[in-house]
């Protein structure tokens, strides 16, 4: 791993698990849109945030993300009333846990992207692979076969 | 203690005789020195079995969930006109309270299906202290005189403060009283001392990440996945649970580290809210992993950030089924 760190070629790769009724569309959107944002991002659309198993992100790690990012509809205009804030609940646990165990915080990233923000968006996933470049490919959980 | 154990058998002898309950969940003594066992009884001449005193160690809220779990299993092919209901009696001490308002709150059983007999609890002695205070040496005998263990080994007797032997979270506990019962077999015990409870979280989270990482990765080498921690939890209790799913597989079977590394983070990152620190998987530990430095942090988070003690308000609901609007989010991204 240490030499890929090196290597000019390294692209990280940042799995984004985003609820189909906001960051989606506004993922959507930033394409339409032809906003730049760089390739690093591989999109898994889910119902709702509510529906992201934290087991998900973890699992990411594990089969080789160098970063996971989850995005759902602001507070308030959740599909479903509440569910990114319940989610909301289980993102601050796990982002805490993952790091007290030694997992860089910098790799799991939880925002919130509406319909409409195409270019915030674009902001998020460039602010994600920066942060995730700084530190490096993800050595620690990844599975080596 | 004895006339806790006093009152604990004639509690159980009457229930069981007025057949209030069908079962009576409780601990027996064991078969090694120093160790009380589950035991389950059915029969009002045989609550003279019951004992309580410092080597019972696992948390029995387990059985009652098993117990009630398999019974309505059971009752599954009944016509309704046919069928039973089943009453447990279980033997609760703090931990075990919680435990059971955890089943509760989840919607496990009812309320009336358990009469739990309350214990006051001064802690237990950690199998681990006292085979160390032992020098490794085997346990022949021994029994707790006043505020030491005395032990029998080859090489002669050994008197042991109890203090230096009771589990590091009885210590800290800050529930030692059933939080609820429907009978109680004595008065109150004195509280044990919470103030230190999250000492070891908090110095271990100021140190360097690579560190934490590495004291992570060194305790779960030598996990061997032999599930006990997970089987002996009251709040481990899905039918399937995710180590043994294969629709996905969710882990790995074989001898990858990162698979045992993923199954220990997301078994205690289902703790959230639900560990009561009874410390039983600890206890089980064959290995002897540091599976509470872990827990504990979770515990730590559930008040810190949602004011939830776990297991402690009957109609409280899990921390992780609800919200508030006030929940903080510093930890939200916020692109430039
Ligand atoms: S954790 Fe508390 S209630 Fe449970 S055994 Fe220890 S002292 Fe007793
Ligand atoms: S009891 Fe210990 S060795 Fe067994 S699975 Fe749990 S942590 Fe691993
Ligand atoms: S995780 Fe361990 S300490 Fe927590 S409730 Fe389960 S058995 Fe008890």
């Amino acid at each position: 791993m240490a030499e890929n760190r090196l290597n000019k070629g390294w692209e990280p790769k940042i799995v984004a698990f985003c609820c189909n009724w906001c960051t989606y569309a506004g993922a959507d959107l930033a394409g339409i849109s032809r906003i730049q944002y760089p390739p690093s991002v591989r999109i898994v659309r889910v119902p709702c945030t509510g529906r992201i198993n934290p087991f998900y992100i973890v699992k990411a790690l594990q089969e080789g993300a160098d970063g996971v990012l989850v995005s759902g509809c602001h507070p308030g205009e959740c599909h479903y009333l509440t569910g990114n804030l319940s989610a909301k609940r289980k993102f601050a646990m796990l982002k805490n846990f993952l790091s007290y165990i030694g997992i860089e915080p910098d790799r799991t990233v939880f925002t919130w992207v509406s319909a409409s923000e195409g270019e915030r968006f674009a902001r998020v996933v460039q602010g994600v692979t920066d942060a995730v470049k700084v530190l490096g490919p993800m050595d620690k959980l990844a599975k080596r076969i | 203690m004895e006339s806790i154990e006093k009152k604990l058998r004639e509690e159980a002898k009457r229930l069981l005789a007025e057949k209030k309950v069908d079962v009576i969940v409780g601990y027996e003594k064991g078969t090694l020195p120093l160790c009380s066992t589950p035991c389950f009884i059915s029969n009002s001449e045989d609550t003279d079995r019951l004992v309580w005193d410092f080597f019972c160690r696992q948390n029995l809220a387990k059985y009652v969930h098993d117990l009630l779990f398999q019974h309505k299993e059971s009752q599954r092919n009944v016509k309704p006109e046919e069928k039973t209901k089943k009453v447990i009696g279980v033997v609760a001490r703090g931990c075990t309270s919680r435990s059971l308002i955890i089943h509760l709150q989840e919607r496990q059983y009812h309320r009336d299906d358990v009469v739990i007999i309350g214990v006051p609890c001064t802690g237990y002695v950690a199998q681990e202290k006292i085979a160390d205070r032992a020098g490794g040496e085997e346990i022949r005998e021994g029994r707790v005189e006043g505020d030491k263990v005395v032990v029998k080994t080859v090489s002669g007797v050994k008197d042991i403060p109890l203090r230096d032997v009771i589990a590091d979270n009885c210590l800290t506990c800050r529930f030692n009283n059933p939080v609820i019962s429907d009978i109680m077999t004595a008065t109150d015990a004195q509280p044990m001392s919470p103030d230190q409870e999250y000492v070891q979280v908090d110095e271990f989270g100021k140190r360097p990440l690579e560190e934490r990482w590495a004291y992570f990765t060194g305790e779960m080498s030598r996990c061997i996945r032999c599930y006990a921690c997970r089987n002996v939890c009251p709040s481990c209790y899905c039918k399937v649970c995710f180590v043994e799913q294969s629709q996905p597989r969710w882990v790995g079977i074989g001898i990858d580290e990162t698979d045992t590394q993923v199954f220990q983070i997301m078994r205690m990152f289902h703790m959230a809210g639900r560990c009561v620190d009874c410390g039983a998987c600890v206890e089980v530990c064959p290995m002897g992993v540091d599976l509470r430095r872990f827990l504990k942090k979770l515990d730590k988070d559930g008040f810190e950030l949602f004011n939830h003690r776990v297991g402690a308000v009957l109609d409280e609901p899990p921390p992780l089924a609800t919200f508030r609007d006030t929940d903080k989010d510093e930890f939200i991204f916020e692109p430039e």
